[in-house]
């Protein structure tokens, strides 16, 4: 009996050795016929469920290999993640990473990697977005699957002439008191957006902080000056929870103006929680954008299928269907898509890119002591 | 008795006036209680049924035009189906789960004197007193070395963990409130331990108990963070469907047709139990609730 167990072992070892591929160096067709053998994967998202439910439908008819897609809450997703980082095999495969949690999940080197040099179409994905994800050094660990842009979203009843510059936003914003509005930014990206713009107009520029990998102290000495611009105008700005309360608050014409991510803008109008007659446009003072990326888990068990759903979604025909079905931006930089609510004239000229992570994290938790608890 | 002959009587007017201000209290705060139990539930309804062409915006009062597509999206593009067979086979097993525990826990709590009885009251809280997710977190640990994460039986012990805290406090409230003297008067008559449970001690928690399982079998169905945590992805619940559309993507449209799926079985579950909820003990002892 004890030589049948042992026997036994040996042959699962041996079988599980050779099924197993190295996933860094293998040719694609050797991922893609692992991935069959896997048979499965499990998807972490917590927004669009309309096109990642069609979606999976299309891959499993293309592969074979179920995709079960769960849609969660953003923080609900990581806190499983992180919660079953030390088992040998988790129970996701693969999930989005957005701009919040991204330094968190880099931190504690949640994601197998990296997956860049995997992927056949690597090069024409945003190759910035392979480096950096909102100010954080991803280094080819997360995969890009769209990108996104904050602009300023405004009700065109309300607001005829929209501010540009920081002065016409100044005075538009004294002229209009509690009309202009931007999220908490511990709670979500289109108001660290603002907030990293109010810093650069009002500290001297963004300049001074690339290629730092730690806060300098003496670079940011000066930040008091952007906290002094928000606690004088607290009683003219509107403060909301989250990037959708901002959206849903100018649809209930609480305010005529606020800062907001352009897929979710889309997406909102498509379920009907936003009029048909917003108009978003980058001003010239500039806001920053991003994109949102997927990352394969350490202990995924179907690493091989997580991979290939991740390519499936940047293929040509997904990235398409994803801006049909949701206004999602590309990711992909080979292909044009029309009927975008940011002119690409403004996302060439107006959009600017974050500072690094480490200043970014500085910038939300100083906001929360310096403006929020004053 | 000077006093009482010096007492002005009551006019037929006082008489009418009292009766017409108690009357119009009356309406008053039934008028203020469907105010503020029904305009959310009006709301929750009517965003459920805004037709995404025809978004509700300021400064309509209503929406232009009312549509099912919001109910078919959900229905269509989550798996809500799954969810609720998930979520009404769960919340009857940790509901008798929850009160088969806490039953002789509660006797325990409010019969007996224990030294730290308080201490214990304060203990059964935790689970509720604790923020949901770090509960999940923690638990999911155990959960793990044990296997029961991603297992049925997990989640009812789960569910049943979170049922337990309010199970526990109800009944033994029920336990504490049964007079003595009905217990000395049946032992008396020559009761035995079977007829006082059967004809005292069960009857007069009635009340109590159903209390307890509305409790428990309500915060089976809103449990997210452990179901979440342990359950998914074999499992899904109507509140891991409910987050996606309320928490960091908040879509107030797709949120209102799962909040209603959620809420109409417990509405109709309360109504039902509504005539056993009565404090009145003694009578539900005689069976004449």
């Amino acid at each position: 009996m004890k030589k049948f167990v042992i026997l036994a072992l040996a042959l699962c070892v041996m079988v599980g050795s050779l099924s197993a591929i190295d996933l860094q160096t293998a040719k694609w067709d050797a991922i893609v016929a692992a991935a069959k053998a896997e048979g499965s994967v499990t998807f972490y998202a917590w927004y669009f469920p309309d096109y990642f439910k069609e979606a999976a439908a299309d891959f499993e008819k293309m592969y074979g290999v179920k995709a079960n897609v769960i849609i969660g809450d953003q923080t609900a997703n990581f806190n499983k993640a992180i919660a079953e980082k030390d088992m040998s095999t988790g129970t996701i495969d693969v999930m989005i990473v957005g701009g919040q949690w991204v330094k968190t999940t880099t931190d504690l080197n949640l994601f197998f990697g990296p997956i860049k040099n995997i992927f056949p179409d690597s090069a024409v994905l945003a190759p910035s977005l392979w480096e950096v994800q909102e100010g954080v050094l991803v280094k080819g660990y997360l995969a890009p699957f769209h990108r996104n842009q904050t602009g300023i979203l405004y009700d065109p009843q309300r607001v005829s002439n929209p501010p540009q510059t920081w002065a016409e936003l100044n005075a538009w914003i004294d002229a209009h008191p509690k009309e202009f509005g931007f999220n908490d930014p511990s709670k979500g990206g289109s108001g660290q957006s603002f907030v990293h713009t109010v810093i650069a107009q009002t500290t001297g520029g963004l300049e001074k902080y690339k290629g730092d990998s730690d806060v300098v102290p003496s670079k940011v000495a000066n930040w008091n000056i952007a906290w002094k611009w928000f606690t004088d105008r607290m009683d003219k700005l509107t403060i909301t929870v989250s990037n959708n309360d901002s959206i849903i608050r100018m649809n209930g014409g609480e305010i005529s103006m606020t800062v907001a991510w352009d897929d979710n803008v889309k997406d909102m109008i498509s379920k009907g929680n936003l009029f048909k007659r917003a108009k978003m446009y980058i001003p010239t003072m500039g806001l920053a954008g991003g994109g949102d990326t997927m990352g394969v888990l350490k202990n995924a068990k179907n690493k091989a299928a997580a991979l290939l759903w991740i390519n499936f979604i940047q293929s040509k025909e997904q990235q398409l269907k994803k801006f049909n079905m949701v206004g999602a931006y590309p990711a992909r930089t080979d292909m044009t898509v029309e009927g975008t609510l940011l002119s690409e004239a403004d996302r060439q000229k107006n959009a600017i890119a974050w500072f690094p992570a480490a200043y970014k994290n500085y910038m939300i938790n100083e906001f929360v002591k310096n403006v929020l608890m004053k | 008795m000077a006093g009482l002959s010096q007492a002005k009587p009551r006019s037929l007017l006082d008489i009418m006036n009292r009766r017409r201000l108690y009357g119009l209290l009356t309406t008053f705060f039934i008028v203020v209680q469907l105010i503020w139990i029904g305009t959310p539930i009006v709301m929750t309804v009517l965003w459920s049924l805004v037709n995404p062409d025809y978004p509700w915006s300021f400064p309509s009062m209503f929406p232009e035009k009312l549509s099912w597509a919001q109910w078919v999206y959900v229905f269509k593009y989550t798996n809500i189906i799954r969810a609720l067979e998930t979520s009404y086979a769960i919340a009857p097993c940790a509901v008798l789960l929850s009160f088969l525990l806490s039953l002789p826990t509660a006797y325990v709590l409010g019969r007996k004197k224990i030294p730290g009885k308080k201490f214990f009251m304060m203990i059964v809280l935790l689970p509720i007193i604790m923020p949901g997710m770090v509960v999940a977190l923690f638990l999911s640990r155990v959960f793990q070395a044990f296997g029961l994460a991603q297992s049925f039986l997990g989640l009812v012990l789960a569910h049943t963990l979170m049922g337990l805290p309010y199970m526990i406090r109800v009944l033994t409230t029920s336990f504490e409130a049964i007079p003595q003297d009905i217990i000395d008067a049946a032992e008396n008559l020559g009761a035995n331990t079977f007829v006082k449970i059967r004809d005292i001690f069960l009857p007069m928690v009635r009340p109590g108990l159903l209390a307890g399982m509305v409790f428990a079998f309500t915060t089976s169905i809103e449990e997210f963070n452990l179901t979440f945590i342990i359950g998914t992805p074999t499992f899904e619940t109507i509140p891991t469907i409910l987050y996606s559309f309320l928490g960091y993507n908040f879509i107030r449209t797709n949120a209102s047709v799962v909040a209603l799926i959620m809420m109409i079985p417990n509405i109709v579950m309360l109504f039902a139990v509504e005539r056993f909820l009565k404090s009145d003990y003694l009578s539900a002892s005689l069976g004449k609730l």
